[in-house]
């Protein structure tokens, strides 16, 4: 009798301290919530960021390590995209060449992995992210471990081609591209938030456009010193 | 000086004044009216060196009283020219290929990231930052305008004008 009651004891203390320890973290981040200009909290430790593993611009692997023990800001991009994604390295740009000046203690690193693996190859992301910012580093890999963090991260994107006529078409998820696509061209509808990275490798909070410099320069401040509080 | 003097030489300064800005007035009105349209800051984002497409950005003023519309742009050394429209459907960002850019009577088109754009797709080279490259702009009045787009480097995705 005395053991089963010291084993219920044990057990509910236990299920205290997990509750105790999941309404602490989560506590100052929603807290923060109301302080933020443009970021949203992701911040959700049942549900971490997927096991993925890709290669980086100098054909390095770049997996989940990679984010482990710096700050980083993660986007989405694709080369023969001539308006969204360059708008938003540009805007990477002036959001690190804005903390450079406030001299921020932290000053996030900006990883571009591409929806287009097909195209963009870790050499040709190499030439056109470093036209940005020299230490800016674009990511290839296979498509289904970016899907996997696509999905991971709750981004999207489709690939659209134009029929004959001249239509738009939005081809399945899993559909193969027509054989002319590449001559022809192709074009991806997709989501442009971007992700602060915490050192912990964890995604901390998304970007929504539109992606103002010195909004997402101030909400970086706060996430990082609520992260290190 | 008399003093009837002076009134009558200060008249006529007056009349003359008055008549200068009059006329000054109705040449500025008659451009306007001989210039149905005026085509300002037109300029290139400036790209990697190999970029596959870059967007050609410029503020359109129809200052007829009719609607009128960019058809097509024009400029050596590029695949195709296609004019475009990004969009932001819930969340995701829809690039729209579009036969037609409208102005409205009296009114404005700002061609600028995120929104309206004309897409320069498959550069035989990509212009560096500083550079001038003379577009040819046709509209559906039989019009042309043929403008000097500046390469520079451009960011800030404005709120778009579509949700």
């Amino acid at each position: 009798m005395s053991t089963k009651i010291f084993t219920m004891i044990g057990v509910v203390i236990l299920l205290a301290i997990v509750l105790l320890y999941s309404l602490n973290t989560h506590k100052d981040y929603k807290s923060l919530s109301s302080e933020l200009a443009s970021a949203q909290i992701m911040h959700n430790p049942q549900r971490p960021l997927p096991d993925f593993s890709l290669i980086d611009q100098n054909s390095q692997v770049f997996d989940n390590d990679r984010l482990q023990g710096e700050w980083s800001l993660l986007l989405f991009i694709y080369t023969h995209c001539p308006d969204v994604c360059p708008t938003e390295l540009a805007n990477m740009a002036m959001l690190k060449a804005h903390l450079e000046s406030q001299n921020s203690a932290v000053i996030p690193n900006i990883v571009a992995i591409t929806f287009d693996p097909l195209r963009d190859t870790p050499e040709v992301l190499k030439t056109y992210v470093t036209h940005f910012d020299k230490t800016f580093v674009g990511v290839s890999g296979e498509t289904q471990q970016i899907d996997q963090l696509v999905r991971g991260l709750g981004a999207y994107y489709e690939r659209v081609i134009y029929d004959d006529e001249g239509k738009p078409v939005t081809l399945k998820k899993h559909e193969p591209l027509p054989d002319d696509a590449l001559e022809k061209g192709y074009i991806i509808n997709h989501t442009a938030r971007i992700y602060l990275i915490s050192p912990d490798g964890q995604v901390l909070a998304g970007f929504p456009t539109p992606h103002k410099v010195d909004e997402m320069a101030g909400d970086i401040k706060r996430l990082i010193q609520a992260f290190e509080k | 000086m008399s003093n009837h003097f002076k009134k009558t030489l200060f008249f006529l300064i007056a009349l003359v004044s008055v008549t200068f800005a009059n006329a000054a007035s109705h040449t500025y009105q008659n451009n306007h009216v001989n210039k149905p349209i005026s085509i300002t800051d037109p300029w290139i984002r400036s790209a990697p060196a190999n970029a596959p497409a870059l967007g050609l950005f410029l503020r359109i003023n129809n200052h007829t009283d009719q609607e009128l519309r960019l058809i097509s742009a024009h400029t050596k050394g590029y695949k195709r020219i296609e004019l475009h429209r990004t969009i932001d459907s819930h969340g995701v960002m829809k690039m729209l290929k579009q036969t037609f850019m409208p102005i409205p009577a009296k009114g404005e088109l700002h061609l600028k990231p995120g929104s309206w754009h004309i897409m320069l797709i498959g550069p035989e080279r990509v212009p560096s930052e500083g550079e001038q490259i003379s577009v040819n702009l046709k509209f559906n009045d039989g019009s042309a305008k043929m403008i000097k787009a500046s390469v520079r480097k451009g960011g800030m995705m404005k709120h778009h004008s579509i949700h």
